[in-house]
């Protein structure tokens, strides 16, 4: 419109754009604290001009779009790092609940069996002395105990990982059922060609949340939609539909995840979900089966030696500990001493009571390669300085990862996080262009007062 | 390029990281010790259960020792008063043998001689702790009894067994000597020539050559008696080598996983210093902004 009306529509134009701006200003004031959200931008083009003849005329300001500024690039770093870090802190936790058990040199499974060995030491000069064989099975007593210890404690911990696992696929359930939703509300919204910001940044924030769990790749497929799958391909969400993950029980006895029916347990690669996985399915039964390898050849070594001396009543020695499960698996658990009567320790070689030559063969298992080509303390020994060195190292790989999101949560602050200052200046400026546009509409206001009494001298009013 | 405009959670992982030190600190002079978790040093944890098991086992030895030098001294004394009683029943041989005696006179000394080999068979029986010292490995009875129908008068009902006992890693030591080779050794028998002895005074017989064997008897019964002598050698030279290692493995042990209280105290204070110096930064973290100079 061209005229006094035409200025003062533009001036009204730039009135709406800066309330509009200011609005935008003050949204972004208001969630300066507010997690995951995205400062917006107005974004004002000028009016498209109206055309008459030869004549292009223009319409002012009109506010284009309100744009979040955030890094897709940075979001999907962000998403990975979460997935590692997720992933080495649950298993962090885990190993330093398991290394609790082989703290100590001096208690624990390795100074029992040095305690064991010893007491066969103080038997030898006094070989018919009944309180020293009964220290040797109160020794070898505590032995088993403590392997029967140590392995129910790694039972325990695994079937508690057994109920992670089913709340974790749980929640990576809800998490992505409410990812499909909230894209169904941005598709809705984009199709109505209105501002998606808040709900984007729910949609990430949740994306982010659900990399805490589960190893997720995002694909978009443009206009907004999204698929979300692991990394192995395994879909969760695509479009605006959600595939629910589900736990089974499998041949093993532990939980498996399932897409469907086919089984995803091992192709977890990150987020807490694989972590609390690997712990359960390799850490543990690892640490078990050493346990077992030990606790069965200390006791098959020892009752063979056993058998080759005679025990205070001239009798031929028997078993001193239980016979281990065949194949050694839950030997650990299982070990217990097989005799309570301390005259059944076969110390003698020749059948006489007094004689102390059958504690040598005893005493020899100690150098024995009793597992794994290796004696009792040395295989011991490097079972503590494995299960420290795996912690360690995952403590220091978590470490390295939290650096890592905190320099990415750094720079997603410089791209995405509200400046007070920033805000306060724009606030100023759209403040000032609201005022000014204000004078401009009381200017074409008096004008249009001039030009309404033009011809008139006064007399009519 | 922006800033980050909340840096709030960087200096809070700062201030975490600073308090975290302070307290791995104060738990390492607390504990005195370096590595309370394996974690802390994966290497020295292995090693100090090895540790443990060198300082376990050298205790052992020592206290081994301690209780087999109890028996040799036991047997060694013994032995000592054997050696006595046989030189006082040869002093009384020689006496027999010179022709100027009343049957009077070598009865009573026939009856002393008697009591020589009581004497000598209670000491033959000595035990410490409850076992006989000269019974083989038969330790549980008397390896010697009074049989009167046997020419050396007793009759050995202990073995020729030998025990050993480790008194380092694989060092082994013999510890008893059977009575069969102290008191009745085929040819060279003490019981045997005193009671050839005694009857030959009793019966006035060829007593000068009973004195004879029994003297050899008694010098063979003395080289054998150096067996303890050695073994109380060999025990105290091995204690004090083991003494020398304890000392040696407690050292270890500390370098393994002992603080220098001087070393952790400072890098308490610092990291306490530090944490400070994180606090005061953070609460001087200007919380102004623009706001507050628009009117």
């Amino acid at each position: 419109m061209s005229g006094l009306y035409g200025t003062l529509s533009i001036a009204l134009s730039a009135l709406a754009t800066s309330q509009q701006a200011l609005e935008t200003t003050s949204n972004n004031v208001a969630n300066a604290n507010t997690p995951g959200y995205s400062r917006e931008v107005p974004v004002l083009e000028p009016g498209a001009p109206l055309l008459f003849g030869s004549l292009s005329l223009p319409t002012g300001v009109v506010l284009d779009k309100i744009e979040s500024l955030r890094d897709p690039i940075l979001e999907i770093q962000l998403n990975q790092e979460t997935q590692q870090n997720s992933y080495q802190n649950a298993q962090l936790a885990q190993l330093q609940q398991i290394q609790t058990g082989f703290s100590s040199a001096t208690s624990g499974i390795g100074a029992d069996i040095t305690n064991f060995f010893n007491s066969l030491q103080q038997l030898s000069p006094d070989p018919t002395n009944l309180a020293l064989r009964q220290a040797v099975l109160t020794a070898a007593g505590n032995m088993a105990t403590d392997f029967n210890t140590a392995a129910n404690n790694l039972e325990v911990q695994r079937s508690n990982l057994d109920q992670t696992v089913v709340e974790d696929v749980g929640e990576i359930n809800t998490l992505t059922a409410q990812i499909a939703n909230v894209s169904q509300q941005i598709g809705v919204l984009q199709n109505q060609d209105e501002s998606t910001g808040p709900l984007v940044d729910q949609q990430t924030s949740l994306i982010r949340q659900l990399s805490g769990l589960i190893d997720v790749q995002v694909i978009s497929t443009g206009q907004g939609g999204i698929e979300l799958t692991t990394s192995n391909g395994t879909p969760l969400v695509s479009g605006i539909q959600s595939f629910a993950l589900s736990t089974e029980v499998g041949s093993d006895g532990t939980e498996h995840v399932m897409s469907g029916t086919q089984d995803i347990t091992d192709s977890l690669t990150g987020g807490s979900l694989a972590g609390t996985i690997q712990i359960r399915d390799q850490e543990i039964p690892g640490m078990l089966s050493q346990l077992d390898q030990l606790a069965a050849g200390l006791s098959n070594a020892l009752n063979a030696a056993n058998q080759e001396g005679y025990d205070l009543n001239g009798n031929a020695g028997g078993n001193l500990f239980s016979v281990p499960p065949a194949g050694g698996t839950g030997a650990a658990a299982a070990m217990q001493v097989a005799i309570t009567d301390p005259s059944l320790i076969a110390a003698s070689s020749d059948g006489t009571p007094g004689s102390n030559g059958n504690l040598a063969n005893l005493s020899a298992v100690a150098n024995q390669n009793v597992a794994n080509g290796e004696t009792p303390i040395d295989f011991y020994a490097s079972l503590v300085s494995q299960v420290g060195s795996t912690t360690s190292n995952t403590s220091a790989e978590a470490d390295a990862s939290s650096q890592i999101l905190q320099q990415l949560n750094d720079q997603r602050g410089s791209v995405s996080g509200v400046s007070l200052d920033e805000e306060a200046a724009n606030m100023v400026q759209y403040q000032t262009a609201y005022q000014a546009s204000a004078r401009v509409v009381s200017t074409i206001d008096a004008l249009l007062l001039d030009a309404v009494n033009i011809g008139l001298d006064g007399t009519e009013q | 390029m922006r800033v980050n405009p909340y840096p709030m959670p960087d200096l809070l992982a700062a201030l975490n990281q600073a308090e975290l030190e302070a307290q791995q600190d104060m738990m390492e002079i607390s504990t005195g010790r370096s590595v309370n978790e394996p974690s802390d040093n994966p290497v020295a944890a292995g090693l100090l259960v090895e540790n443990n098991d060198e300082a376990t086992f050298n205790a052992g030895y020592l206290q081994n020792l301690t209780t087999i030098n109890g028996q040799f001294s036991a047997a060694d004394s013994a032995l000592s008063s054997v050696e006595t009683a046989l030189q006082r029943a040869i002093t009384l041989g020689v006496q027999g043998a010179t022709g100027t005696l009343s049957d009077s006179d070598r009865t009573a000394i026939a009856e002393e001689l008697q009591g020589i080999q009581s004497q000598i068979i209670s000491l033959a029986n000595t035990s410490y702790q409850g076992n006989y010292l000269f019974a083989g490995t038969a330790t549980g009875a008397p390896p010697y009894v009074v049989n009167s129908s046997d020419p050396s008068g007793v009759t050995y009902n202990g073995n020729n067994g030998v025990n050993q006992v480790s008194i380092g890693n694989g060092y082994q030591i013999e510890i008893n000597q059977p009575g069969s080779q102290l008191f009745s050794a085929s040819g060279n028998s003490v019981f045997l020539a005193l009671n050839s002895l005694i009857q030959a005074v009793q019966s006035d017989g060829d007593i000068a050559d009973a004195v004879s064997n029994l003297s050899s008897a008694s010098s063979y019964l003395a080289a054998q008696r150096v067996f303890y002598g050695n073994a109380m050698d060999q025990v105290q030279a091995q204690t004090t080598y083991l003494n020398a290692a304890k000392t040696q493995i407690a050292q270890q042990q500390n370098s393994l996983a002992g603080v220098d209280l001087a070393t952790a105290a400072t890098n308490l204070s610092s990291a306490q210093a530090d944490t400070q110096a994180t606090l005061a930064a953070i609460s001087e973290f200007s919380q102004m902004n623009l706001f507050d100079y628009l009117h």
